[in-house]
């Protein structure tokens, strides 16, 4: 059984329609990228598989339930973990204490006025394994809002690991970052998608790293589906060249 | 470093509490007296329970004084109507303040900013209004008097805290400790840090999965079960409530504490409360319009002092 | 009895109507700069008691047209000095400092003007009583209502034909992209901001006309406000104008039957609202529409 399947959905923000009838289904262990030119719907489609907006009209189903009008909260004890485009970090706490909430609120903590010293260690003993993994065990005690975008970046990927979610949602994880801080991330996710064998959807803008990372891509152009497949048959598509090499003639 | 800062922390806490608890002895000669510092602690409670919205949540209470002065009034009516005894005064007196949050917050916690702000401060202005009007149970404008503090009846010995202003302090000094520590470890516990996390952004926190009208709704209670018991405190302090304390602009005050002692630390609130209560106490000795005093101090404050006097400390002592 | 309704609900109107010119100011400020202006009652003695001091040379009409432009005048003073290093800073900020400057207006009123109420004389013929059987409308209740419906009116056409009227409502939706846009964003907000102001010092004129002056009142009128804008739904000004009428028709019925809690029905509207519908009657959907 695929892991989430979206069913025509679409959105409508007055007159204008954001998204226009997508389906899609994605199934464990893949990992899929949504692309598309600028303003083709792709972060709208995010924000109603998260559960930041609601479609207008279809459906979401994730492992079987139906979640389409589910809080986001609810959505993420459900397993959809997400990150932002604009990195959203806790700036003024430090790199251990924002993914020891993450950590915290994964494992149900969340309304306890007290806490155990056992549930205390295992928590540290989780925090101490997210920052290994992304390498940020020494920049665990500094304020993360004082941070290069990289790393504040890779503490977000890490807060949403931290949720142990069984789909990830990456909205554009290297935009405005340099080659190298791309290089880095594209590797962290990659070795979260290969060794965790982790549900990954994420858009992104540069080719190369779509190209490297995506099992399968899907293209939207203009709120609509453009064309989906593996990435050899998206590079040969022409439709996919005409939207992209259109935009970049005109 | 982290030790270093950890014993710096605890230094500076056994400092507070050595100055606290010496407070008779080292405020008369200062030309002071310790009635004031009585007054100190329940104020800077109240303003230390604004800042538990405020600093750590995030979330701008302008209405927290209808909280302080049900408490009050809880406080009074129980001893006037219930039972002589100081201790019930104080749990009816923390229930009622907490109650009548944990009702109210459920109408306002999707509001945010200054509309949270807004609907806190119109909401909080029903009770002053109640307050007010229903004078055959409260007194009205003249206020609830004909109660008094009880001695703590201990069965083999109790302790006259009426008359005595040292053993009333002390009682004071007892339950503000009480209400800190249980403040303090909530901060310190993973609903704490949620609160945290909402403060430094809400959106990140929501999609950690923490259901954020229910957590600021959860401290919202708190800070007016807190807020409930230092009204309590400030009833038997009197031994008189009035509507004045439950006016918006008793909140101001309170908020005003909190800014200019520093409302992003624990501590701050208190100190701010002792700059306001003996600046307010020499400024009302001096001039009948010493409202415009309080007033220029606000201004004063907002516009050149934002982090508050344990902010401005605190980057001295950092560069 | 049903004159003593008429008149209770004619009444209300009367003050619903002035609630609504002083909300409107406070909303104008709330929405564009996000500034909950503590003052706002305090501008509105000032307006008053400027129009005090002139009547006797200009005459109440001069006041007038002199005493608000003047008010607004100390309003963009206000703003610029005081106001507009906060812009950006915690809300919280500009909320302490106008709630600060209310208790120096209230302080330097009284010092200026004395804490004993005083009279405002308005012309002979407005004084009068409509006829003998609506002894209640004077002729000053009706031109009170007249001169607020000509202020809104008014308002509402500068906001939707101008172009600073629509910059101030594309300001409300999205101060950011109306900043891209190039506009002169500090310059919006001090104009938005007289503006308001403006609108308490008309209000404080009308209200000295009718209820004379004393240097607490603003402070009494400014509660009524906030709940005039919470019913209506923040955000909104038409819902500004619609809560100003509800809660001063409602508080005005209340008087009939139950007089003791006429005001408190405006908080009980509040509550009743807030529990229907969040957002308040026309919150946050249609900004302005």
């Amino acid at each position: 059984m695929s892991l989430l399947r979206v069913d025509n959905v679409s959105k409508h923000f007055g007159n204008l329609i954001a998204v226009d009838d997508i389906s899609m289904t994605v199934e464990p262990g893949e990992l899929r990228a949504v692309i598309g030119p600028n303003g083709a719907g792709k972060t709208t489609f995010f924000n109603m598989i998260s559960g930041f907006l609601t479609p207008s009209s279809g459906h979401i189903v994730f492992d079987g339930e139906d979640i389409t009008s589910l809080l986001p909260a609810r959505r993420v004890w459900r397993g959809i973990a997400r990150t932002f485009q604009i990195t959203e970090v806790f700036p003024e706490l430090t790199v251990r204490e924002n993914m020891r909430i993450a950590v915290e609120s994964a494992s149900g903590f969340r309304l306890r006025l007290w806490q155990s010293r056992e549930d205390d260690g295992e928590v540290r003993a989780r925090v101490i394994d997210l920052l290994k993994m992304s390498g940020l065990t020494e920049k665990a005690d500094r304020l993360v809002g004082e941070l290069a975008h990289g790393d504040q970046r890779a503490t977000e990927i890490m807060m949403a690991l931290a949720l142990k979610p069984r789909l990830l949602l990456l909205d554009e994880p290297t935009a405005g970052m340099g080659d190298q801080e791309t290089y880095d991330i594209t590797q962290l996710i990659r070795k979260l998608h290969r060794d965790q064998k982790l549900t990954i959807v994420l858009i992104e803008h540069d080719m190369r790293v779509v190209f490297h990372l995506a099992d399968r891509i899907m293209v939207l152009a203009e709120g609509k589906m453009l064309a989906e497949g593996t990435p050899q048959e998206i590079a040969a598509n022409e439709a996919v060249q005409a939207a992209y090499l259109g935009k970049a003639a005109a | 470093m982290s030790n270093q800062v950890n014993a710096r922390k605890l230094i500076a806490l056994a400092c507070i509490w050595a100055v606290l608890l010496l407070v008779p002895y080292w405020m008369p000669p200062l030309g002071g007296y310790t009635a004031l510092g009585t007054r100190v602690l329940v104020l800077g409670l109240a303003a230390m329970s604004v800042n538990f919205l405020l600093g750590f949540t995030g979330v701008l209470s302008f209405g927290h004084a209808a909280y302080f002065g049900l408490g009050a009034y809880g406080a009074g009516l129980s001893l006037k109507f219930l039972a002589p005894s100081t201790s019930i005064s104080l749990l009816m007196g923390m229930l009622l303040g907490g109650l009548a949050g944990a009702l109210l917050g459920t109408l306002i916690v999707r509001r945010r900013g200054v509309y949270f702000a807004m609907v806190t401060i119109a909401f909080g202005q029903v009770f002053y209004y109640i307050a007010f009007q229903w004078s055959s149970l409260t007194g009205g404008d003249d206020g609830l008097r004909g109660f008094s503090r009880q001695p703590l009846d201990f069965g083999l010995f109790s302790i006259d805290i009426l008359s005595n202003t040292n053993n009333f302090y002390y009682f004071v000094l007892f339950c503000f400790a009480l209400v800190v520590a249980v403040m303090g470890f909530i901060l310190r516990s993973p609903f704490g840090r949620t609160m945290l996390a909402i403060r430094e952004n809400e959106r990140r926190a929501r999609f950690l999965g923490i259901p954020v009208e229910r957590h600021i709704w959860i401290a919202f209670t708190l800070s007016c079960f807190f807020m409930g018991f230092a009204g309590a405190l400030y009833a038997l302090l009197n031994n008189f409530a009035d509507p004045k304390g439950l006016h918006f602009s008793q909140s101001g005050d309170f908020v005003m504490m909190a800014v200019m002692g520093g409302m992003r630390s624990f501590w701050g609130p208190l100190l701010g409360a002792a700059v306001f209560v003996i600046l307010q106490d020499y400024l009302s000795s001096i001039t009948v319009n010493w409202m415009s005093f309080v007033g220029l101090l606000f201004v004063i404050v907002v516009l050149f002092f934002p982090r508050g006097l344990l902010g401005v400390v605190r980057r001295k002592l950092v560069s | 009895m049903l004159q003593l309704l008429l008149f209770n609900v004619t009444n209300g109107l009367i003050i619903g109507a002035f609630y609504v010119l002083m909300a409107l100011g406070l909303s104008l400020i709330l929405n564009l700069s996000n500034v909950i202006n503590f003052a706002h009652g305090g501008f509105l003695v000032v307006g008053g008691y400027i129009a005090y001091t002139i009547t006797p040379y200009v005459g109440f009409w001069g006041a007038l047209l002199i005493a608000p432009p003047l008010t607004a005048a100390i309003g963009l003073l206000v703003e610029r000095v005081l106001i507009r290093p906060l812009y950006g800073r915690d809300p919280l900020y500009s909320l302490l400092l106008t709630f600060g400057l209310a208790f120096i207006f209230e302080d330097g009123t009284r010092f200026i003007w004395g804490a004993q109420g005083k009279p405002v004389t308005v012309p002979a013929f407005l004084a009068q009583p409509l006829s003998n059987e609506f002894f209640f409308i004077t002729g000053y209740r009706l031109f009170m209502v007249a001169t607020v419906a000509v202020a809104v009116t008014l308002l509402f056409v500068l906001l939707r034909y101008t172009r600073l009227g629509i910059r101030i409502r594309a300001g409300t939706l999205d101060l950011e992209t109306v900043s891209a846009l190039g506009v002169n964003v500090g310059l919006l907000r001090s104009l938005n901001f007289a503006a308001g102001i403006y609108l308490a010092g008309l209000s404080g004129v009308l209200a000295a006309g009718q209820l004379g002056l004393e240097p607490t009142m603003g402070a009494g009128l400014l509660m009524p406000s906030f709940i005039a804008i919470i019913v209506g739904g923040i955000g909104s000004l038409t819902g500004t104008l619609l809560g100003g009428l509800l809660i001063g028709v409602a508080s005005g019925i209340t008087a009939v039957f139950l007089p003791a809690a006429s005001e408190a029905i405006m908080y009980v509207l509040m509550a009743v609202v807030l529990l229907i519908r969040p957002r308040g009657l026309l919150g946050e959907e249609g900004m302005m529409t």
